[in-house]
């Protein structure tokens, strides 16, 4: 019992570590260096401790201090509560997600058999959908409380448009969970053991669909209309400042991390190397014993599971820097026109498939 | 260990319910609602069914309330409470409420009263899982759930339909 | 010249799918990502870097201004060492903003003497608007638009110039000198 609970709080530790202590600081680096990679300019470099920049490494605790010692600004007129209230609803469920998100199969340590996932649910799946959707309370709330127009458009924009991708979403998890039979992101994982088992031979559009979805779920450029800078100031978050402000930021590069997390485990084999299975690995460090291969087993899988991760963190960063923002108009008709005719498309094919090899 | 769950979240869930009723912002009341349904999936998942509280969260919480709440937002309801006043009362329609409520009341006193509290249901492990759910729902309850989505289905064109004729 | 924008643009059928338009997207931004980062490899091997990097290190590195561009207004300080300025007052009375105050000084009959110079000659840069008129009303090659453009300071009071502090060595204008007057003999007054 002891055991168990120590396990289930180190890997809890490890979640928070990696997401708020790694990623999100991180994020913030890679998005200015990367921008400036890819349009040919040298991007922030400036900060610096004792002459030393770390390629411009320092400007992720410059931007910390900043926040923390801004003034909390509170508009005339606001919900006081709401107001303070909004980001923390945005930024729990960005973390909360990951109680469900495996990183790494099940393996037999010391007479244990540790699973690397806090918390199996047998609808894990469904966990992530509905967790998102709580998010979008968070922006809602927050546009609506800020006693700002700006602010208000944001959030409705917000909310039409979470509404509308949300469908486009669960329905292409229903493809994804037809294939695979089973909505425990575990299973999901372990059934992509098989490389040709994928999802993203399986399920190529649903993968194009749940990106675009997931892309307009976490409201970046080319979904980025609610909080348009160039149209509505900074929509939802106008009337933040300090660290309420950094709140929702530090939110948004989680769900970067989620997003990615979640498209490797349900489209890209997620801990799993192309043509290796566990049993193969195991069998090569068998001189090490059951603890030490199965340790170094572990360590090589949650290394891959975040090598992809990774991975895809360049690709939504790539796609932020690439496309231009949408049209309000167009981002519903892509939604409701385009997405979603294609996304029931995709689930009766993925039906008649089903029944045919059967 | 249990209780120590329930209890909290029973109060929180009766608390968020009476601030729907109280709360005098028609927003305050959609978050008190949404408040509630968490309480009220977390019941649930404390019972072992997980696929209904999560259910509960996607659909109620986040589907519809986001719903309710961009309505809200839309026509700008700035709940002072000056210009909200009591309707007339409507006789028959009491009595019809209070015979509705006291019928649903017997019937959940009965309930009560029928169950052996002291000795709770052994359940299956499979108990509330989303396969076990999908097969009693296409098997048992096929023509429930068939009616349901025709219902919804009627409805869906019926605002289709009326959106459509104010439109041209 | 009127610039009209086609927005009846008819996309073919490869376009309107949009998909591969944003994968050809992807992969031009994807490639000078690329390119950027592993660009230092061809040239430890040898070769030029395909694409330079355009930033400038502001404070620690300059850029060149062309002598066309119009920093702050000087006065120029002749071979003699002294101001080629007659204060004529037409500079005074060209200025859009108001901002030359200049009063004159002139010797009185003395033979091979300067006839005319300013006794005070003051600009306020918090009012100067940088148009360069000042320059092309001057007779005598007195005053110019240097390069310099960092004059941004907390006191505004500081901001008026006066004449021992516009003074520069002709020598120090002499691109602009040139450009000025390749300019003005163009056109016709």
């Amino acid at each position: 019992m002891i055991t168990e609970l120590l396990i289930t709080l180190a890997k809890i530790l490890f979640i928070i570590g990696v997401t708020v202590g790694f990623f999100a600081p991180i994020l913030t680096w890679v998005e200015r260096k990367q921008s400036a990679i890819m349009q040919d300019r040298i991007g922030a470099n400036r900060a610096d401790i004792l002459g030393f920049t770390a390629l411009g490494l320092f400007h992720a605790i410059a931007d910390a201090l900043k926040m923390f010692t801004k003034e909390d600004f509170i508009p005339e007129g606001a919900n006081k509560v709401l107001h303070t209230l909004s980001p923390i609803i945005a930024v729990i469920p960005a973390i909360l997600t990951f109680a469900v998100v495996p990183f790494g199969g099940v393996y037999n340590l010391f007479g244990h058999e540790v699973n690397l996932v806090i918390s199996d649910l047998d609808v894990g799946l469904l966990f992530v959908f509905a967790i998102a959707s709580i998010a979008t309370y968070g922006y809602v709330i927050a546009g609506w409380s800020s006693n700002n127009n700006w602010s208000l458009l944001g959030s409705m924009r917000t909310a039409s448009q979470m509404i509308s991708y949300e469908v486009t979403m669960g329905l292409t998890i229903i493809g994804v969970l037809m294939v695979y039979g089973s909505m425990r992101l575990t299973d999901i994982g372990a059934i992509q053991e098989d490389f040709f088992r994928w999802g993203i031979f399986l399920q190529p559009l649903g993968f194009l669909m749940f990106l675009t979805a997931a892309i307009a779920e976490n409201k970046r450029i080319p979904f980025d209309n609610p909080e348009a800078e160039s149209e509505i100031v900074a929509g939802y978050f106008t009337e933040y400042s300090g660290l309420k402000f950094g709140m929702f930021f530090m939110a948004e590069f989680i769900e970067i991390v989620t997003i990615a997390a979640i498209v490797t485990i349900l489209f890209f084999g997620a801990w799993h190397i192309p043509f290796l299975t566990t049993a193969t690995l195991l069998s090569w460090f068998e001189i090490l014993g059951t603890t030490g291969s199965n340790l170094l087993v572990m360590l090589i899988h949650v290394g891959v599971f975040f090598a992809k991760v990774i991975l895809f963190i360049w690709l939504q960063m790539t796609i932020r820097w690439t496309l231009p923002r949408f049209r309000y108009d167009q981002i519903m008709k892509l939604g409701w026109k385009i997405l979603l005719p294609l996304s029931l498309a995709n689930v009766l094919v993925t039906g008649i498939v089903i029944l045919m090899l059967q | 260990m249990e209780l120590l769950t329930f209890y909290p979240l029973a109060g929180f869930s009766i608390l968020l319910a009476l601030g729907v009723v109280i709360n005098k912002s028609p927003i305050g009341s959609a978050l008190c609602l949404i408040g509630m349904m968490l309480g009220l999936a977390g019941i649930f998942a404390m019972q072992q069914a997980h696929f209904i509280a999560i259910l509960q969260v996607v659909i109620y919480a986040g589907a519809i309330m986001v719903l309710f709440m961009f309505v809200i937002m839309l026509l700008n309801l700035k709940g002072t409470g000056a210009e909200w006043r009591s309707r007339e009362r409507n006789t028959l329609l009491t009595v019809l409420t209070a015979f509705l409520a006291l019928g649903v009341l017997y019937k959940i006193v009965d309930i009560i009263l029928e169950i052996d509290l002291d000795s709770p249901a052994k359940v299956a492990d499979t108990f509330g899982t989303a396969a076990v759910i999908g097969e009693t729902l296409f098997t048992d309850f096929v023509l429930p759930f068939e009616v349901a989505s025709i219902l919804l289905l009627a409805a869906m064109v019926g605002a289709v339909v009326l959106a459509k004729t104010k439109l041209d | 010249m009127a610039y009209y924008v086609n927005r009846n643009v008819k996309m073919t059928w490869w376009e309107r799918s949009y998909l591969p338009e944003i994968f050809r997207g992807l992969y031009i931004t994807s490639r000078h990502f690329f390119i950027n980062l592993f660009g230092f490899i061809p040239f430890f091997l040898g070769r030029k870097k395909d694409r330079e990097i355009f930033t400038v290190y502001y404070p620690e590195e300059m850029v060149e201004y062309p002598p066309a561009y119009r920093g702050r207004p000087v006065l120029a300080l002749n071979e003699n060492g002294h101001p080629a300025c007659v204060a004529c007052g037409l500079c005074e009375i060209a200025c859009p903003a108001y901002c030359i105050h200049i009063v004159p000084g002139c010797n009185s009959g003395k033979q091979n003497e300067i006839e005319r110079w300013p006794e005070k000659f003051d600009i306020d840069y918090a009012v100067c608007i940088f148009c360069g008129n000042c320059e092309e009303a001057c007779p005598e090659e007195a005053i110019f638009m240097s390069d310099d453009c960092e004059i941004s300071m907390l006191d505004r009071k500081k901001m008026r110039y006066t004449k021992e502090q516009l003074l520069v060595p002709v020598a120090d204008l002499k691109e602009r000198i040139e450009f000025t007057r390749k300019m003005y003999a163009k056109w016709n007054y």
